[in-house]
């Protein structure tokens, strides 16, 4: 019986160390996506990026480029479109976002962003990898935006301004006619 | 004879005016006046809310402002005679009291004189009031019909041809009501 359970502890021991010794290089997942509900002209955007490592082995170096928003039709408002993330461990993910304003309206093919890192220590080549596509979107112009979604509130109250004098007015004229020659009425009733 | 025929013709043309449909200078100038400045009152919202440029509409919004006087005017016109004969049946007995009691020292006056004089005032109140309930009512009725139709029945529209139907259509509808008997 104990011969027997050395045996099995010395197995275990060499399983553990030979699995140490054939770990999976990295490998990582990259998704992008648009946050916002609408896309409005002149308004934010947000974009975020996210990286899973689902391999054996840390990614290291992992650098992230997004070249897909010309500095002509979108401004960078907050965060980078170029990143370097040191380390992403095995089983773990990163994420970034960042903060675009388009500056024209119209449709816009939101493409894949760029990645690559190293798949180990001594990995001699990175790999590149590309993310997933948003696909096509919309960008609304900012007076349709306004027009649908703006409380206008000093708006209405000017209108309302505007109109009260071709409401009161005439409404005031007849009520002070109205109620004089009801007094007359009344008085001689009371009489 | 002569004078029989002046005072005769002087009731006859009170009466005429009483029941006549044609208004004055004076209040065709203030109903087209009125007119004017309500149907010009929805340019504001269409250019601030729906955004409509003031320079590129500015034909559109002439000739359908122009329209929407015409028949805002109308329907001041017709609505007004309606109320008139309303107004003067219900304020007779007062106008009468009020009358009586101006002319109550004044002895020189013959019954024929002050009921002239009662006549007259009945017209000239009933005339004032049914002007202003007219203007009052006209736009009150208007503006509601404008804001109904052009942000909740005509929304989906772009805004040159939801300005047309909402403006067109709400002075319409009221120039039609008003030829009502009622």
């Amino acid at each position: 019986m104990d011969t027997w359970l050395k045996i099995c502890i010395v197995v275990v021991f060499a399983v553990a160390t030979t699995g140490n010794e054939e770990a999976t290089p990295a490998k990582l997942l990259f998704s992008k996506q648009i946050l916002n509900k609408y896309l409005v002209e002149g308004m934010d955007i947000v974009i975020k990026y996210s990286l899973f490592n689902v391999g054996g082995t840390a990614a290291l170096d992992v650098q992230v480029a997004d070249n897909t928003f010309g500095p002509q039709d979108f401004e960078v408002v907050g965060g980078q479109l170029k990143v370097t993330i040191d380390r992403i461990p095995p089983g773990s993910n990163a994420t970034h976002v960042v903060v675009i304003r388009p500056s024209k309206y119209g449709y816009f093919n939101f493409t894949a962003a760029e990645v690559s890192y190293l798949p180990s220590e001594d990995a001699a080549e990175a790999l590149v990898g590309l993310s997933s596509e948003p696909g096509q979107g919309a960008i609304v112009p900012f007076k349709e935006y306004d027009r649908k979604f703006s409380p206008h509130l000093l708006d209405w109250l000017s209108f309302a301004v505007m109109s009260m004098p071709s409401l009161v007015l005439p409404y005031a004229l007849w009520y002070s006619s109205k109620t004089k020659y009801e007094a007359i009425l009344t008085q001689k009733k009371d009489k | 004879m002569t004078q029989k025929q002046k005072a005769l013709s002087k009731e006859e043309e009170i009466l005429l005016q009483d029941f006549s449909r044609n208004v004055s200078t004076k209040s065709n100038a203030l109903f087209y006046g009125n007119a004017f400045i309500v149907s010009a009152i929805p340019i504001w919202l269409f250019w601030r809310i729906h955004f409509m440029d003031l320079l590129t509409s500015s034909p559109l919004f002439l000739i359908i402002t122009c329209l929407s006087t015409y028949l805002v005017s109308f329907a001041y016109k017709k609505t007004k005679f309606v109320l008139k004969h309303k107004v003067a049946v219900k304020r007779e007995d007062a106008i009468s009291r009020e009358i009586s009691k101006m002319i109550a020292e004044d002895k020189k006056m013959n019954k024929k004189e002050k009921d002239e004089r009662v006549l007259w005032k009945k017209n000239e109140v009933s005339d004032y009031e049914a002007t202003t309930f007219s203007i009052f009512y006209n736009n009150a009725l208007f503006l509601a019909v404008v804001i109904g139709l052009s942000f909740f029945l005509l929304k989906s529209f772009s805004p040159s041809f939801n300005y047309i139907f909402s403006v067109g259509l709400s002075s319409g509808l009221i120039a039609l009501l008003s030829t009502g008997t009622k």
